[in-house]
């Protein structure tokens, strides 16, 4: 019933659309407001059934229904409430419908905010890209063919193959799959619907510049557009900001960026939006770049859809870690990427003669000319990434079967261009607020170059910088900054709502900064013995254990269980040991690595780093285990380590193993004689290390409801406990000793007790020793040879990730008072 | 035509023929491990070989294991990491890095994995009913 109700909102909101669409095409034609008002119905009507539909996906969510494809897929019975409502969003499908439920509240916005003559035609383009975005799921099948993916299939309709539904069609499973468990994360209630935020509010300044095209006004659109394209441009930034705030601290990646396929998916639409609003900015002040402005809003748009594609088409399967797998929405994607991508720069080519050009072209110093230059350089970094995303496709012109560019393409082809921007946002802003000659701009640029400069030896002192290219890059930088803090500041004085652009460009600059601090001098925490045995690899004189040399530096960090290392005479750090109590995931690890300053003094602190096993991809006899950095961020560096292995880990591995062995051939119980015994003795409060685990004798104790032999003469019970080598949890253990008398002699009787914590162990009282009170314990199953505790770590300084934050809050913090001066001009122009 | 538009379209001509020859150099195709002497960073798919030993060491902090590569050549691999999750699992491993003296010293390893969302898959499937 559900499923039928889902299909069929869905499906109503498609329809909804389509003739919305033409309701807008016709208002936009004839101009008659009856078309408008219907059409605005249609439009409410299509959010109105989208949201049911919504509500119905979240409401089979909610009662784990897992006969329906997509709840099995991407729940199961034991989430929490808040992974629930994320698995909302956890699937492709389940992301369109968010992506076009907030496209639908913008489409509102829209209708109440837009004048004519723009309003029909910015509707008529919205609406027309959500009828691509319902496509994707209403799930319409006309004989083979399948138009998009309901998340509304059954399970049967999904894997017609699976040979247990071809035998039981109305199969319905217990459980589903889960979400994947590096998506169980706070992160992903928010990162996902902020992004789906930004890609919505990125087809309104599309919409905006088709409409100008339309209606062949090239100027007026730029002024109600630019509040909505800073607004996409902020979200976007915030999303891209969140993914790789997530990344560093949850993800064991490493950092905050890898230029992945799917961050490169939100960072180019947002480098062209940006791009777009330096032209538009441009075009509001002095009219001129027309061409550029529409230009830059059509390929922002076309930018996220062409990365929709390559994200979700499974065209990019192998190079991505993150990337969707295709639903057989291929041609679909396909489709739509050609109808924005045709559609808008045919009207764009079909007007080119008409749009308006520069009649008097702009001088080298002057904002116009900076500013374009601004926009150009976003533009060409812009193009550089998609290049590199697009290598599985566009790499088949220089090879068959192409990789993915090396990490130092990107790095070398954006580093110059940004430190070119660096230095025209500085010139943009002098000559934005003032128009000047050479003269007085080199006479007002003088401190701040003094300034830069200062700042730039000051950096390379400190940090010892030797390369010249950093120089160079650093004094780019500085100079961005001081530059732009300069005009920031004059300005505060005359209208703080002005300070928009300078102070999002001082954020790029402090940006730039951050960037090179925490990439280039990112270090890896490593003991002395370790740095001499990398010493020993780089001079060639270690071999492996098989003979072969060895010549990869070794970048672990091994600790043994409260045996402190010193790492470059700075920390002294120490494996304290780990807890499995009060943990979020089942079965996850907590370790205790205690860093204290190597002199003793000051400030000490314990990083927690986390490992747990990946409960939807592990099997009976393989545990897959994931990893959870901890970060101890600070002003000047971070210090970021995750756990790479554990002694715990390796034990439950091997125990995993045996089950697994025993499950598939069950072997008749084992010999006595095979299995290791071992006798201790211990006296009242000592502790002994007995393979992996600690076992301590706290006192003697009463017997109580014990099954004691008549005629019992003696009896005592052992308090003990035992406690897994370096955990914090522990099992008390009271085996007895007795002695008692049958047909005139003495016998003994003590039962062994189950080892805690293993499977064929167990322990026996076997004999007090009555000169001392030791008492001598009968061990069987546990290993003879004490083993080590021990964590394998790879720990990291990383220097300023906190200026890479600042940079981006101030980028934000820019583009939101700017959005907040354009739109407030706007509302006093429309009343 | 105007000075300008010749060095704007020099320009861009530069631009561009210096990105993409640029970009041709940054990507390779995939080898087996014949082909990658000699290549700084050659990437190499193949499958686990699990018939002989494999496994991390702690005393050289390595991963090594024999791989087969595509043509069917079969090498030692040494990874500097502990083994990734999934290791013994995937179908496919796609190791960069270079082969020296007939050991490729992979800096990288990336696994291909059954596709979990395999429409055909039956087995996972299975499993998960049964967990009940």
């Amino acid at each position: 019933m559900i499923s039928f109700l889902g299909k069929f909102f869905i499906n109503a909101a498609f329809l909804c659309s389509i003739l919305a669409v033409i309701g807008y095409f016709l208002y936009s034609k004839k101009d008659r407001d009856q078309y408008f008002k219907v059409s605005n119905w249609l439009f409410g009507l299509q959010g109105l059934f989208l949201a049911v539909a919504s509500g119905f996906l979240m409401y089979i969510i909610l009662t784990h229904q897992f006969n329906f494809y997509y709840v099995y897929n991407y729940t199961s019975s034991d989430l929490q409430l808040k992974y629930l409502i994320s698995a909302f969003w956890g699937g492709q499908e389940g992301s369109f419908m968010l992506w076009i439920l907030v496209s639908t509240l913008l489409g509102f916005g829209l209708m109440k905010w837009t004048r004519k003559p723009f309003r029909g035609p910015v509707l008529f383009f919205l609406t027309l890209t959500q009828v691509f975005l319902l496509s994707m799921v209403v799930g319409i099948s006309i004989g083979d063919f399948t138009l998009g993916a309901s998340p509304f299939r059954s399970l049967a309709e999904a894997m017609p193959n699976a040979p247990f539904l071809q035998s039981n069609p109305d199969f319905v499973p217990q459980d589903g799959k889960g979400l994947n468990d590096l998506l169980k994360s706070p992160w992903m209630m928010i990162h996902p619907p902020i992004l789906f935020v930004g890609f919505a509010m990125m087809t309104i300044p599309y919409c905006f510049a088709m409409a100008a095209l339309w209606k062949q006004k090239y100027n007026e659109w730029v002024s109600p557009a630019l509040p909505w394209t800073l607004g996409a441009n902020v979200a976007l930034l915030t999303a891209i900001f969140l993914g790789g705030y997530w990344a560093y601290v949850t993800l064991s990646f490493g950092g905050y960026w890898a230029w992945d396929p799917v961050e490169n998916a939100s960072f180019v639409p947002w480098l062209l939006g940006t791009a777009g609003i330096h032209t538009m900015i441009i075009q509001r002040k002095s009219s001129t770049s027309q061409k550029a402005s529409i230009l830059f809003a059509i390929l922002a748009y076309v930018a996220i859809v062409y990365e929709t594609f390559l994200t979700r088409s499974g065209v990019l399967a192998d190079s991505s870690v993150h990337s969707f797998v295709d639903l057989g929405l291929y041609n679909q994607l396909v489709i739509f990427m050609a109808v924005v991508t045709l559609v808008g720069l045919g009207l764009f080519f079909y007007r080119y003669k008409e749009l308006p050009s520069q009649q008097k072209e702009s001088k080298f110093l002057s904002r116009e000319f900076m500013t374009f230059a601004g926009a150009m350089i976003l533009f060409l970094i812009g193009l550089v990434i998609i290049l590199g995303t697009s290598s599985p496709i566009i790499g088949r012109l220089f090879v068959d079967n192409p990789t993915p560019p090396e990490v130092s393409f990107y790095n070398e082809w954006t580093m110059p261009l940004a430190m070119i921007a660096a230095i025209f946002t500085v010139l943009g802003q002098y000559l934005f607020w003032k128009k000047q000659n050479s003269e007085t701009l080199a006479n007002d640029l003088l401190w701040p170059v003094a300034i830069a400069c200062v700042l730039t030896l000051a950096s390379i002192i400190i940090g010892d910088v030797r390369n010249i290219y950093y120089m160079v890059y650093l004094l780019t930088a500085w100079f961005a900054v001081v530059g732009n803090g300069v005009i920031m500041i004059r300005l505060i004085r005359k209208n703080t709502m002005l300070i928009g652009g300078a102070l999002s460009h001082v954020g790029f600059g402090i940006l730039l900064l951050g960037i090179l601090a925490s990439s280039a001098y990112n270090e890896n925490l490593l003991d002395q013995s370790m740095k001499n045995y990398n010493a020993a690899i780089e001079r060639g004189e270690i071999t492996d254990e098989q003979g072969f040399q060895k010549t990869q530096k070794v970048n672990f960090l091994e600790l043994k269980l409260n045996q402190p290392k010193i790492i470059d005479d700075k920390y002294k750090v120490t494996y304290k040991g780990y807890t499995l109590r009060n943990q979020e995931r089942p079965g996850q690890q907590q370790y205790m690595i205690k860093f204290e300053p190597a002199d003793g003094e000051g400030e000490q602190f314990t990083l927690k780093p986390k490992v747990y096993p990946m409960l939807s991809s592990s099997s009976a006899g393989n545990i897959q285990w994931s990893v959870s950095p901890d970060v101890r961020t600070g002003w000047l560096s971070d210090i970021y380590l995750y756990v790479s292995g554990s002694a715990y880990v390796e034990r439950r591995n091997e125990q995993a193993k045996e089950q697994a062995k025993e499950r598939n051939q069950p072997v008749a119980s084992t010999d006595e004689d095979t299995v290791t015994t071992q006798k201790i003795t211990l006296g009242k409060g000592q502790t002994v290390a007995v393979g992996s685990y600690d076992l301590t004798f706290h006192s003697y104790g009463e017997i109580q409801n014990k099954k004691l032999q008549d005629s019992t003469m003696v009896a005592v019970q052992a308090n003990l406990e035992v406690s897994p080598r370096g955990s914090d949890s522990s099992a008390p253990l009271s085996p007895i000793f007795s002695v008692y008398s049958k047909d005139g002699e003495n016998w003994t009787y003590a039962p062994p007790v189950k080892f805690p914590g293993e499977k064929d162990a167990s322990i026996q009282f076997s004999r007090v020793d009555p000169t001392n009170g030791d008492i001598e314990l009968t061990i069987r199953g546990i290993e003879e040879k004490v083993e080590e505790e021990w964590v394998l770590l790879v720990a990291e300084e990383k220097p300023f990730i906190s200026v890479v934050w600042l940079g981006t809050f101030l980028l934000m913090a820019g583009f939101s008072v700017s959005i907040f001066r354009h739109w407030g001009r706007e509302r006093k122009k429309s009343t | 035509m105007k000075p300008k538009l010749i060095i704007g379209i020099i320009a861009i001509v530069g631009f561009t023929s210096l990105l993409m020859y640029n970009f041709g150099n940054s990507i390779s195709t995939y080898v087996n491990f014949e082909q990658a002497s000699g290549m700084e960073g050659a990437h190499v798919v193949g499958t686990l070989d699990k018939s002989k030993d494999y496994g991390f060491s702690m005393k050289s902090k390595q991963l090594s294991f024999y791989m087969k590569d595509e043509a069917g050549n079969v090498r030692r691999v040494i990874y500097p990491k502990t083994k990734p999750n999934n290791f013994e699992e995937a179908d496919k491993l796609v190791v960069i890095g270079k082969m020296e003296n007939g050991v490729f010293y992979a800096n990288e390893m990336l696994m291909k994995c059954p596709s979990k969302y395999n429409n055909n898959d039956g087995s996972q499937f299975q499993k998960a009913s049964k967990s009940s």
